[in-house]
């Protein structure tokens, strides 16, 4: 309980980092989100829980603009980053997207070498003026994500010849390596054991330093153990949202108490 | 109390499994049945093409040693080139004529019975244009006595292949029993032997009246001509086509026409794109007839369809997840595609293609219609230039010489096949190493 306090202590003085207004999304006739409104802070970890269908996924793509991927998929609403509107026309969804790195659900590392998946981002952003500083952000990327000791020998063979966790595992590489201001992660740890959960779960506590992360989980007790803020979407709509410790020892809305006691999902 | 039902034994098949077997051995039979009737039928094939055809590049000819007499081939005594120009082909004949009957005489060949005309006439009336050809390009030859190889005729090329026989020469204008005799007897001094033609492959056509001295030299030429200009053109418009209908298009009714159009365009048979050709090139653009350039226009209206839908195919069995991964780290829709969808499709893009111009190679029937028909004895230039030149396309002179009188030519069209037949293998097999290449790369 200790830490909780400490945690909601030092909420108090972040600014919201995106934050997201009576979002609306409907894919073709399904109407799958419905008013959500969610502020992302600055420097905390946010977590989505909710039952399966409930449109956390949808939620997240969103605030990259991944859903511009979906030709039936309509989003409505104000969404911003730093203030300004990622919706706006002006906006370029590829450098929104270089600012809001994400990692999906499954693994999809490129069918190239391990060290070509992490430095992809690094290359087309222009990050390193060279070889040995591409290195650098490579193994920096790697070690963050807790891959760097099962991998540092062998980084030029296919990233596709991992394992599904190390997969994972290279997939979070690859995002951090582009130092996004905030971070999407899709359930990261679902193909993961408990050791490199607990690795990643460090690895979101490290990135919160620096980044915004929001992270969709299953788990009632990694949202719990990472996030600072909750929000529990259910059928579309965000039922409640607030500090993680509130939400977990005190819901306000029955159907979230009902969640994550285990009774609906 | 019923009786306890016996126990069923693992060791011993129930009737539902044996029924089962035996459905499962006949379906194999018949599997392996359809297998062997094509494997067969291949070999059928095969063996028909290939003991037409192979004989067609050997070639009969006759070594004599022949004199280059000054007095007839250069009269001036000049050795000046535009006066050697002066002396016919038939001249040269003649004088070849000349030196095989003294040859004749010298061995003690009898030639009872036979006019100096037949002895003649069983070289080739391009045997004289070929030496002509040599003392041209040599004038130093001028004045002594080479062993030279001269070219037989097609009814004496029979002859030696087995193709021409006594009977058949009883019956046949262009040859006498006693003209055979003669060349028997010249076997047997060793004057006349079979050797490797690499003219067949060279040479350009020749007239009816000569099929030993034609050739596919033009007619390769002109195929592979007509093979850059499709490449140049279908695999960028292709490729483009695809990859923009495939991940930039939005979805609408344009865009679904666009699509039933190409499905509908790769069904249209070939010959109506000949007349389109003919149309739009020749009497709208007044491009010049029975030219490669045009050809390859045609064939690539031709093979544009037939690309782009294997293109766009393997355009989307590229995973979605490799493109929303590329998306998500913020590279643009243009960088995806190249860096990651692209080279993942590669494979299957280039197999379509190297398909497509398979089926290109092998097309005759737009070809007619452009003229590329015509008999063409001139080799085209050089590209780009050599490009609007006339010339004649593989398949369409396989078509031509199966269409002429003399059997001579059914030899030839089959060798032509088995030429055909070879670039389409390699073709193939280029396909199939550029795939592995590409694959290798994961
Ligand atoms: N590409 C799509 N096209 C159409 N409908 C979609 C698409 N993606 C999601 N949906 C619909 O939107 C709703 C929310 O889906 P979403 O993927 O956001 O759920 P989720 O909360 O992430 O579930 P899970 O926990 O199982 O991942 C579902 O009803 C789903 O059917
Ligand atoms: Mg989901």
């Amino acid at each position: 309980m200790n830490d909780l306090r400490l945690t909601e202590r030092d909420l108090d003085n972040r600014t919201a980092r995106m934050t997201a207004r009576k979002v609306q999304v409907h894919y073709g006739q399904n109407h799958a989100l419905k008013d959500v409104d969610v502020d992302i802070l600055d420097k905390t970890v946010t977590a989505f829980i909710g039952p399966s269908g409930c449109g956390k996924s949808t939620f997240l793509r969103c605030l990259n603009r991944m859903n511009d991927t979906i030709a039936a998929c309509r989003v409505e609403g104000q969404i911003t980053l730093e203030g300004e509107d990622i919706y706006d026309r002006r906006v370029d969804p590829v450098q929104l997207r270089a600012k809001v790195g994400m990692v999906f659900q499954k693994p999809n590392p490129f069918p190239k070498s391990i060290y070509d998946n992490v430095a992809y981002g690094p290359r087309i952003h222009g990050l390193a003026r060279n070889r040995a500083e591409l290195d650098e952000v490579v193994e920096k990327s790697l070690r963050r994500a807790a891959l760097w000791a099962e991998v540092k020998d062998r980084l030029h063979a296919p990233g596709t010849g991992l394992s599904g966790g190390q997969q994972q595992r290279l997939c979070i590489a690859r995002a951090v390596a582009t130092e996004p201001e905030v971070l999407l992660m899709d359930e990261p740890c679902s193909a993961l054991d408990p050791i490199a959960t607990a690795q990643v779960e460090e690895l979101i506590d490290e990135l919160r330093e620096n980044f915004s992360v929001v992270i969709v989980t299953h788990s009632m007790q990694q949202a719990a153990r990472v996030s600072q803020k909750t929000a529990f979407f259910h059928m579309g709509h965000l039922v409640e949202h607030g500090d993680t410790a509130q939400i977990f020892t005190n819901p306000r809305d029955p159907r979230t108490e009902s969640y994550i006691t285990g009774r609906i999902g | 109390m019923t009786p306890a039902a016996p126990a069923s034994s693992l060791l011993v098949p129930d009737a539902r499994t044996q029924a089962r077997n035996r459905a499962e051995a006949r379906f194999r039979l018949y599997g392996l049945a359809a297998v062997s009737a094509a494997i067969l039928m291949l070999a059928v094939l095969m063996g028909s093409i290939l003991s037409n055809g192979l004989s067609a590049f050997r070639q009969s000819y006759i070594t004599i040693p022949v004199t280059l007499d000054a007095a007839t081939l250069d009269k001036a005594g000049t050795r000046d080139p535009s006066g050697l120009r002066q002396v016919s082909a038939t001249a040269y004949g003649k004088l070849i004529a000349r030196n095989l009957q003294a040859a004749l005489a010298a061995k003690g060949i009898a030639t009872d019975g036979l006019k100096p005309k037949d002895i003649a006439a069983l070289l080739s009336e391009d045997a004289g244009a070929r030496l002509r050809n040599m003392v041209l390009a040599d004038p130093g030859l001028i004045g002594r006595t080479i062993d030279a190889d001269l070219l037989a005729s097609g009814r004496v090329d029979g002859f030696l292949k087995g193709r021409v026989t006594e009977e058949s020469a009883a019956k046949d204008s262009k040859i006498k029993p006693a003209q055979l005799t003669l060349v028997s007897a010249m076997k047997g001094a060793g004057m006349i032997g079979l050797r490797l033609n690499p003219a067949f492959l060279t040479a350009p056509d020749a007239s009816e009246k000569r099929p030993e001295a034609a050739g596919l030299g033009v007619a390769i030429i002109g195929s592979a001509y007509m093979m850059i200009v499709v490449l140049a053109l279908s695999l960028p418009i292709g490729v483009a086509a695809a990859v923009y209908l495939e991940e930039f298009a939005p979805r609408n009714r344009f865009t679904d026409l666009i699509e039933v159009n190409i499905s509908n365009l790769a069904a249209v048979p070939s010959i109506v794109f000949g007349i389109l050709g003919l149309a739009a090139f020749i009497n709208f653009a007044h491009l010049p007839r029975s030219a490669p350039l045009v050809g390859g226009l045609v064939l690539t209206l031709m093979t544009l369809p037939r690309i782009i839908i294997p293109a766009r195919a393997a355009l989307k069995a590229v995973p979605p997840s490799i493109r929303d991964a590329a998306l998500g780290i913020g590279a643009s829709r243009m960088q995806t595609v190249l860096h990651h969808v692209l080279p993942l499709a590669a494979p299957g893009i280039l197999t379509g293609m190297i398909i497509g111009l398979a089926q290109a190679l092998g097309e005759t029937a737009p070809l007619l219609l452009i003229g590329m028909v015509a008999f063409v004895r001139d080799y085209p230039g050089l590209p780009p230039a050599g490009l609007a030149d006339p010339a004649t396309a593989l398949p369409v002179q396989i078509y031509n010489w199966t269409q002429r009188a003399d059997p001579a030519f059914v030899e030839r069209a089959s060798g032509a096949i088995i030429v055909l037949l070879v670039f389409l293998m390699l073709m193939n097999g280029a396909a199939i190493l550029l795939r592995r290449r590409f694959e290798r790369r994961w």
